[in-house]
């Protein structure tokens, strides 16, 4: 009996035995069977530790891989310089994997040591210890009761914004101090625009947009720590203030529209004024007979003549201003017919294309000089007028003395190198004009009725007046009738000079009555009346050309000359010539007619005509 | 007994006459003002300190040596400083300015014998230091002038007998432990002083 008992104990223990080590096996081939492997948990990583208002604070941490079993997380710190442990008092309040230290558990500015321990079955595994101190791991709540409402500043709307500090924290007795930043958006926007607050807690926003809404956000920092979490979004809608904008603008864009239709209009007004302000009308040869066609289809030569200075009445309506012109008459041959032309053609006269043996100065009105010349060169048809040069004028004058073709020679006196000088087209005649001396060639045929006689006691041709003209740096013409007569409009339908001067005297054309009446005065040397005006007479200015040299020289003869010399340029200039006596001062061309230039010049009044300024040296080129 | 000790506490270092209203030709600042200046000027200072220590943590210390933090002992350990929120809100408005005085004044030779022997550090702290004591001593003789500091029961203890009392003498300390002692002290400062201010003019900003 006992021997049975025995072996049953034996069996019995061999069973276990064999089922711990079948258990064992069967433990070991699920490890090796099926790959599984317990092992010890993975290492927990404390991810961070935070302290909401600098009293308490909480640590979470990361588990790693549990290693197949069951596997528990402890917390163990240990604070500065001591060397006692302690484990988390509280693993709960704050979540999952964490320590909440509460406020006995606190301490501030000591370090604290904390590891997390993670255990299975199999062992245990240590994390990083980390080192904390509370000071600077604080990281408040997010503002509460942040408050939007909308304002008026001047009848601009704006934000203002007000929260509070998150009520954990303990900013009333200093022990925290929070600074805050906002962030506002319109709704539709994507972008946020930020703002830092400092410590206030109430922040304007100005620049809205009228009948948009506002997202607004706070947030808040201790001095050292981190930025708290955005509060929740406030929401706001600013009332539409556009009617208001509108209206300004509706009322800006009238009144804008209403000036402009003012404006429009007065341009509208003067526009004839403002055409002349802005674009000076080119002032067309103020001389009668001259046809603006003919000077239309002419060619280069013509375009220089619209440069000359030479007054043209002005193509509109005729104003005082523009009559008070002094124009060049010419002397036409009677069977040609003097074509007046209005006062208002521009343009230089046609060149003539008839013969002209009296003088052939019309040849040499190619000189850019003597624009005006070429301006004379070009004729109506009907009208002859020569220019003339000094060289080639005298030249011709002197070699053609007859001027049975009736021309008129006219020529400018006094040219400035027009190249230099712009001609100054503006029609305004004033008191203070230049009066220069200008030879005037007057067809000396006796054919011409229009004679004109250099002296001017003559008075056989009681038709013939002519008028010198002569221009100046100013490109004024100031016609100086030579002849005592009156002056009977022959073909000049539209101007009726009436003036009865004496011979030789100068006159100037004052003013122009409304029925195109050109009232003259009489410029006399004994009394300069004309001072006012700068314009002195003297009579030592003038002298007489006496002939006109080969090469283009104008021989002016010095002194005055009392005795009226029959100067009938039409039929020579050795009337010129002979009428000088003494001193011959040859001038060439190369010089300047300076003292036309001046304001005052002198004009020998009771001299004969004929003579030439010796300021009147007109320059021709030579290239003719 | 009280009156002596806070005039050895409060002049020990006096070098200006206190200022009165009355006083001509002196321009008196207000309680408010002097704590706002005070504070800034202290944040100055802990601003500073943390830089230092955090350029000293990139580049000094590369590798976060487990041996190198912690464990670090500050010669101002013995100063009992409250360490917490009640703590300081129980301490008496004396015993929080002796304190702040107390640091101040520890800080002082360590941040000049930095100053001058380490070149890692080119700011000299100590001045700043001294100037922020000097504040704050002004502080005290204000309050004490205004009859703010009547607590004759709070324990006064010389700031010089503290200093002969480091456990630690600073010379011992490297210059990591110099770094961060001083970055936690001027926190600590900085702290007290806005405390002190909240409890006595809490007007404007608390």
């Amino acid at each position: 009996m006992d021997r049975i008992i025995a072996t049953a104990e034996a069996l019995w223990r061999m069973m276990r035995r064999i089922a711990e080590i079948l258990l064992l096996l069967h433990w070991f081939n699920l490890l090796s069977v099926e790959g599984t492997r317990y092992s010890l948990p993975g290492k927990p990583t404390l991810t961070r530790c935070r302290s909401p208002e600098k009293e308490t604070f909480t640590c979470w941490w990361e588990p790693s891989f549990d290693g197949g079993l069951s596997t528990t997380y402890a917390l163990y710190y240990c604070k500065e310089n001591s060397d006692t442990v302690h484990e988390c008092p509280d693993y709960h309040t704050a979540g999952v994997n964490s320590c909440f230290f509460n406020k006995n558990n606190t301490s501030i500015w000591v370090n604290y040591n904390i590891t997390v321990v993670a255990t299975n079955a199999l062992g245990s595994t240590f994390s990083d210890p980390v080192e904390i101190d509370v000071v600077y791991i604080v990281m408040p709540h997010p503002p509460e009761n942040v408050g939007v409402t909308v304002l008026e500043d001047k009848g601009w709307p704006f934000l203002r914004l007000s929260w509070e500090p998150p009520h954990k924290v303990d900013t009333r007795s200093g022990w925290i101090t929070l600074i805050y930043e906002l962030r506002v958006k319109l709704e539709e926007e994507t972008e946020w625009e930020m703002h830092l607050a400092g410590q206030q807690k109430m922040f304007n926003i100005f620049s809205l947009r009228s009948g948009g809404t506002y997202l607004v956000q706070v947030r808040c920092k201790p001095d050292h720590g981190f930025w708290s979490e955005w509060s929740s979004t406030t929401s706001i809608k600013v009332p539409d203030y556009f009617q208001r904008e509108r209206s300004v603008w509706v009322m800006i864009m009238v009144s804008s529209a209403f000036i402009f239709l003012i404006i429009t209009w007065l341009i509208h007004i003067n526009s004839h004024s403002l055409k002349h302000y802005i674009l000076p009308p080119v002032p067309g040869p103020k001389i009668k007979g001259f046809d603006k066609q003919f000077m239309k289809d002419g060619k280069s030569e013509g375009f220089f003549c619209d440069l000359v200075s030479i007054h043209f009445p002005a193509t509109t309506t005729p104003n005082d201003e523009d009559l008070l012109v002094e124009y060049l008459e010419v002397c036409v041959p009677e069977e040609q017919e003097l074509k007046m032309e209005d006062k208002g053609e521009d343009g230089c006269p046609k060149s003539e294309s008839s013969t002209s043996d009296c003088d052939s100065g019309r040849g040499s009105c190619d000189s850019q000089t003597l624009l005006i010349d070429k301006c004379f060169k070009r004729v109506a048809p009907g009208l002859d007028i020569e220019c003339s040069q000094t060289g080639t004028g005298a030249n011709e004058i002197q070699d053609s003395p007859d001027v049975s073709s009736g021309r008129v020679k006219t020529w400018p006196s006094v040219y400035s190198p027009l190249s230099q000088h712009p001609v100054d087209l503006m029609h305004s005649l004033d008191k203070s004009k230049q009066h220069c001396l200008s030879d005037t060639l007057f067809p000396s045929d006796s054919s011409c009725p229009y004679h004109s006689h250099p002296d001017h006691s003559t008075n056989d041709n009681p038709d013939s007046t002519y008028w010198k003209f002569c221009f100046n740096n100013k490109q004024r013409l100031l016609l100086r009738p030579q002849m005592e007569t009156q002056w009977q409009p022959h073909a000049y339908s539209e101007v009726n000079i009436s003036a009865t001067v004496r011979s030789s005297d100068y006159v100037e054309a004052h003013n122009i009555s409304d029925e195109n009446t050109v009232v003259l005065h009489s410029v006399s040397s004994s009394h300069d009346d004309r001072e006012g005006t700068g314009y002195k007479y003297q009579g030592e200015d003038y002298s007489h050309v006496q002939r006109v040299g080969s090469d283009n020289v104008l021989m002016l003869q010095r002194g005055l000359m009392k005795e009226p010399v029959d100067t009938g340029f039409c039929k020579n200039q050795q009337a010129n010539r002979a009428a000088g006596t003494s001193d011959t001062s040859p001038i060439t061309r190369n010089q300047k007619p300076t003292v036309c230039n001046e304001t005052t010049l002198s004009v020998n009044g009771p001299a004969a005509n004929g003579y030439v300024d010796t300021a009147t040296m007109f320059i021709k080129p030579t290239q003719d | 007994m009280n009156n002596s000790l806070t005039h050895v506490m409060l002049c020990s270092v006096c070098t200006a006459p206190v200022c009165t209203n009355a006083q001509v030709g002196c321009h008196a600042v207000s309680l408010n003002n002097l704590f706002d200046r005070i504070i800034q000027h202290s944040a100055k200072m802990h601003r500073v300190s943390n830089d230092l220590h955090q350029q000293f943590e990139l580049h000094v210390l590369p590798s976060r040596n487990q041996v190198g933090r912690g464990g670090h002992i500050c010669h101002t350990s013995t100063i009992m400083t409250p360490n917490g929120k009640e703590n300081a809100q129980r301490m008496a408005r004396e015993g929080l300015t002796q304190v702040i005085l107390q640091l101040l004044m520890a800080w002082t030779d360590p941040l000049m014998n930095l100053h001058h022997s380490s070149t890692n550090v080119s700011v000299d702290m100590s001045s700043m230091v001294g100037e922020l004591r000097r504040g704050v001593q002004r502080l005290a003789e204000k309050m004490h002038t205004l009859g703010l500091l009547t607590d004759p029961d709070s324990s006064v203890v010389s700031p010089e007998a503290l200093m002969t009392s480091h456990p630690v003498p600073w010379r011992l300390m490297n210059l990591y432990d110099i770094l961060y002692c001083f970055r936690r002290d001027s926190n600590k400062v900085h702290n007290y002083l806005r405390i002190l201010k909240c409890r006595i003019v809490p007007e404007h900003g608390c």
